[in-house]
């Protein structure tokens, strides 16, 4: 389509002025800092209707009357918002790496391990090439098959310019401007993302990716994403990759918002490896995301799965308000902690609509000294009528400096609802180790063996290559943890 | 904070001596600063007394009140009627006394019961040494008049290898209450304590109660409440087991009275190895009531072979009441077994058909179904006169014995 090409095109042209004018490149980025000037300078910058700005700015507002929330069982030091700059689009090349040979060497061998193709790993490592070119052919084809159908997908900036009775309908309709600090902060100053639009009754021909849309590689930290599928449509979107992202960026607040209408199917999965910092702790990125979808519509359903490796700090909770009668709502998830990260993930359920069904599946692995808490919120209110829940989490630890807590909450107000909770912690049994050893399979193999075992019900959700993919990714991410 | 509080406890500080007073000023003024929690505390999420702030509570005066068939027989008793000791009905009036508070307060609720604190059960067993007879403690309230509060602290200290069997009843009757309860135990080890608290705080009560237990190697705590109130009762538990061995078995049944709200907090930490800990809890709740429950079992590093279990099962049986439960773990030892459950459902529709179909009314099939979901922790109450009382207070049919 036409506008990816201008697009690309755009892209190209920063990219020169990268090479050629310095001084260019340097205006597009903002010192540090946070204001109301910082969030009109982004909206300017963006050529953004005065309702957005309005939408930005009341976001701002509020954001300066919330206080950090605490309740999360994890430790951080305080995050200083005046040092980070907000609007730096295009990052900066200069300030990557020149070539694969500067890249840290073992997050290359990580690269190998997982078969990572030399093109995709410069990418990966922000090593600043023109693989665009490769990717080009392959994102107008995908542009043009899901143009016949008639689905909308393009970066969350464009979608402003091009749909804005849509963005302007939705924006902010499942996630509220004010909902949380972080998603306040996101809203105020979300530089891109994605949006999605499935018009009634289109099955989208494909698997959306974040991962094929090439502008998409610097989206920054508070990326937003918007997903609409009207009436009867089905659309399953991909986010991530598998290998481990380089990325300069402290904190990540992105805001994901997903509204499914009558009979429509919306699944979302996400693979998520941002850099977990050194088996020291130092560095890592600070993953704080709203992600929620409303099943507006009767009979529609959201799904979202998870495997989360990566990040210093993970803080999320993909949520499904149920608000269609017969609508449901599904989570599964995979989180590992390895070496210092901390993890506090789950998922909310909100019932509001009558038969309306939820599943939850969460599967923790926590290693080394990593800290893992799944927390998720079951609420079936009065209007809920036989509303059902069904909700396991299972929890595995390997080494005893590590911690796994489980926080689930139910709030129910109806009487026909039925939930159900179960919870397991166990460590890798000797014995199934030793079985394994006994059939001369490495201790590290058996564990990656076992672990998969143990993550099984959440990957066989995922789409088949990444299933692979999650697979491989668990073992490099586990390893060093035994023995 | 209202003026009350302050001009309550100069009223009552001013009969105290000068140690005692100048103690106690301390723990006043660190209530005066904290407060009572409020519900943004994810402690205090789902139980709202904030309000009781504003409230004008006086220390009420003494009062006789009918405690009806309260006494249970076979016991011997320890009674207090508005936090002052009923000499004439308490035969075991030797154990009671007043215990300075021990280290810092938890929060303005551990303040405020140090603060005013009128004494309570001390009850100190020797090593090797039994209670003869079940203590029946009764602290019962009833403010007629004005609002009135109450606040007692309790202390158990067992001995190596001893034994006892303590059951609370807090009660209140009459117009506007607050009272706080707090019960102290260490247990040597080897030493078993089995507990027992009931609960029947009618309207217009709030009943805030702590059972704070430390547990030496091999000590066994067993404890058995009961909620069958329709005032607001918030318990907090809080089991340490600190020595190897040791064993702490929960179990709790809550049936509020229209308009009651009980929310239990049980909390056990592992700190060390092979432990044991159990927690059931089951809940009936009906129409215009809401029962919260939170479980929480903390597992320190090094407390190995820990083995735990958190059972929680709510029948919902009204549109208009709302359960909120919330079974926590939070590990860090590897070769743990740890297993946690929560339900929330309504009775069984084929059991009582299955129950009609031989001819027994619906009122009546459910009334027994409801029994055999209580019986489970009913069941564990060793004193029949106990479980005979609560199973009328709590409108269940008799038990009656199976004819061969």
């Amino acid at each position: 389509m036409a506008t990816q090409e201008t697009e690309i095109r755009e892209l190209m042209k920063r990219r020169e002025y990268g090479a050629g004018f310095v001084t260019a490149i340097e205006s597009e980025t903002v010192p540090p800092g946070l204001s109301e000037d910082v969030i009109r300078l982004i909206s300017a910058k963006k050529g953004e209707p005065e309702w957005l700005l309005e939408f930005r700015l009341k976001a701002y507002r509020r954001w300066l009357k919330m206080t950090a929330p605490q309740w999360a069982h994890v430790q951080y030091p305080p995050i200083d918002f005046q040092a980070i700059s907000y609007y730096s689009q295009p990052k900066s090349h200069k300030a990557g790496p020149k070539s694969l040979d500067e890249v840290d060497p073992k997050l290359l061998e990580t690269y190998k391990k997982l078969g990572i193709p030399l093109r995709e790993q410069e990418m990966l490592a922000g090593v600043a090439v023109d693989v665009v070119f490769d990717s080009v052919s392959v994102a107008t084809t995908f542009k043009k098959k899901l143009a016949e159908a008639g689905v909308i997908f393009c970066p969350i900036s464009e979608a402003v310019q091009e749909h804005p009775e849509l963005v302007r309908k939705y924006l902010g309709s499942v996630v509220p401007f004010g909902d949380n600090y972080y998603a306040a902060l996101n809203t105020a100053v979300f530089t891109d993302g994605s949006f999605v639009f499935i018009p009634r009754g289109v099955r989208c021909p494909m698997e959306l990716s974040t991962y094929f849309r090439i502008n998409e590689r610097n989206t920054g930290q508070f990326e937003r994403t918007l997903i609409i599928a009207e009436e009867g449509s089905q659309v399953s979107y991909l986010e991530g990759c598998t290998a481990p992202q380089r990325d300069e960026n402290q904190l990540h607040a992105a805001v994901v918002e997903l509204v499914a209408l009558d009979d429509a199917q919306i699944k979302y999965s996400t693979v998520q490896n941002w850099y977990p910092g050194d088996e020291q702790g130092r560095g890592g990125i600070y993953n704080f995301v709203t992600k929620r979808g409303d099943c507006r519509g009767a009979r529609s359903k959201i799904s979202w799965t998870q495997v989360e490796t990566g990040s210093a700090i993970t803080w999320k909770y993909p949520s499904c308000i149920l608000r269609g009668d017969d609508s449901v709502g599904e989570f599964y998830s995979v989180a590992l902690t390895n070496n210092r990260q901390q993890a506090d993930t789950g998922t909310k359920m909100i019932h509001v609509g009558k038969n309306t069904r939820s599943t939850i599946v969460s599967k923790g692995i926590s290693a080394g000294q990593g800290q893992q808490s799944y927390r998720g919120l079951v609420r079936v209110l009065e209007t809920a009528a036989n509303a059902r829940n069904y909700t396991q989490c299972d929890s595995l630890l390997i080494g005893d400096r590590c911690g796994a807590h489980t926080f689930p909450y139910t709030e129910v107000r109806n009487p026909t609802a039925q939930l159900e909770h179960e919870a397991t912690t166990s460590k890798i049994g000797e014995d199934q180790l030793y079985y394994c050893r006994a059939r001369g399979i490495s201790e590290e193999e058996a564990v990656s063996m076992i672990v998969n075992g143990f993550c099984k019900e959440v990957f066989k959700e995922l789409p088949m290559e990444f299933a692979v993919e999650a697979g491989k990714l668990l073992a490099v991410s586990l390893e060093g943890a035994v023995g | 904070m209202s003026a009350a509080y302050q001009q309550a406890f100069e009223r009552f500080s001013g009969t105290l001596d000068r140690g005692d007073r100048d103690r106690r000023q301390a723990r006043f003024e660190r209530f005066a600063g904290a407060g009572f929690p409020g519900p943004h505390e994810e402690r205090w999420r789902y139980t709202d007394i904030s309000g009781l702030a504003a409230r004008e509570f006086a220390l009420p005066a003494a009062a006789d009140i009918d405690l009806g068939e309260t006494l249970l027989a076979g016991c011997d008793h320890l009674v207090y009627v508005n936090g002052y000791l009923d000499r004439t009905r308490s035969t075991a009036a030797a154990l009671h006394g007043v215990a300075a508070a021990e280290g810092p307060d938890d929060d303005g609720i551990a303040a405020l019961n140090a603060a005013f604190d009128g004494g309570g059960l001390q009850l100190r067993l020797a090593s090797g040494e039994t209670l003869p007879r079940p203590l029946n403690v009764v602290a019962a309230i009833a403010a007629p008049s004005a609002p009135g509060m109450v606040h007692q602290r309790h202390r158990i200290e067992l001995g190596e290898n001893s034994q006892a069997t303590v059951v609370f009843q807090f009660a209140g009757r009459g117009g506007e209450r607050l009272a706080t309860q707090r019960v102290e135990i260490r247990l040597a080890p080897g030493a078993r304590l089995m507990l027992y608290r009931v609960e029947d705080e009618a309207a217009g009560g709030t009943l805030l109660s702590t059972i704070q237990a430390s547990l030496a190697r091999a000590s066994t705590l067993r404890a058995v409440t009961v909620d069958c109130g329709g005032g607001l009762a918030r318990h907090d538990f809080n089991i340490a087991l600190d020595g190897a061995g040791a064993e702490a078995a929960l179990a709790g049944l809550y049936r509020p009275q229209a308009g009651g709200h009980v929310d239990n907090h049980a909390q056990v930490v592992h700190a060390a190895p092979h432990c044991r800990s159990r927690m059931l809890f089951r809940g009936i709740v009906d129409a215009r009531t809401r029962a919260v429950l939170n479980g929480r079992v903390v597992v320190q590093p090094g407390a190995q072979k820990t083995d735990s279990e958190q059972r929680i099962a709510n029948l919902l049986l009204s549109p208009r009441a709302e359960v909120d439960a919330k079974p926590e773990l939070e590990i860090y030892a590897d070769d743990v077994k740890c297993a946690h459950g929560a339900t929330v459902g309504r009775i069984d529709e084929t059991a009582l058909g299955y129950l009609r179909s031989r001819g027994i009314d619906a009122g009546q099939a459910r009334a027994l179904l409801l029994r055999a979901f209580a019986g489970e922790v009913l069941a564990r109450i060793g004193l029949p006169a106990l479980r005979a009382a609560l199973n009328a207070r709590l409108g269940f049919p008799a038990e009656e014995p199976i004819e061969p």
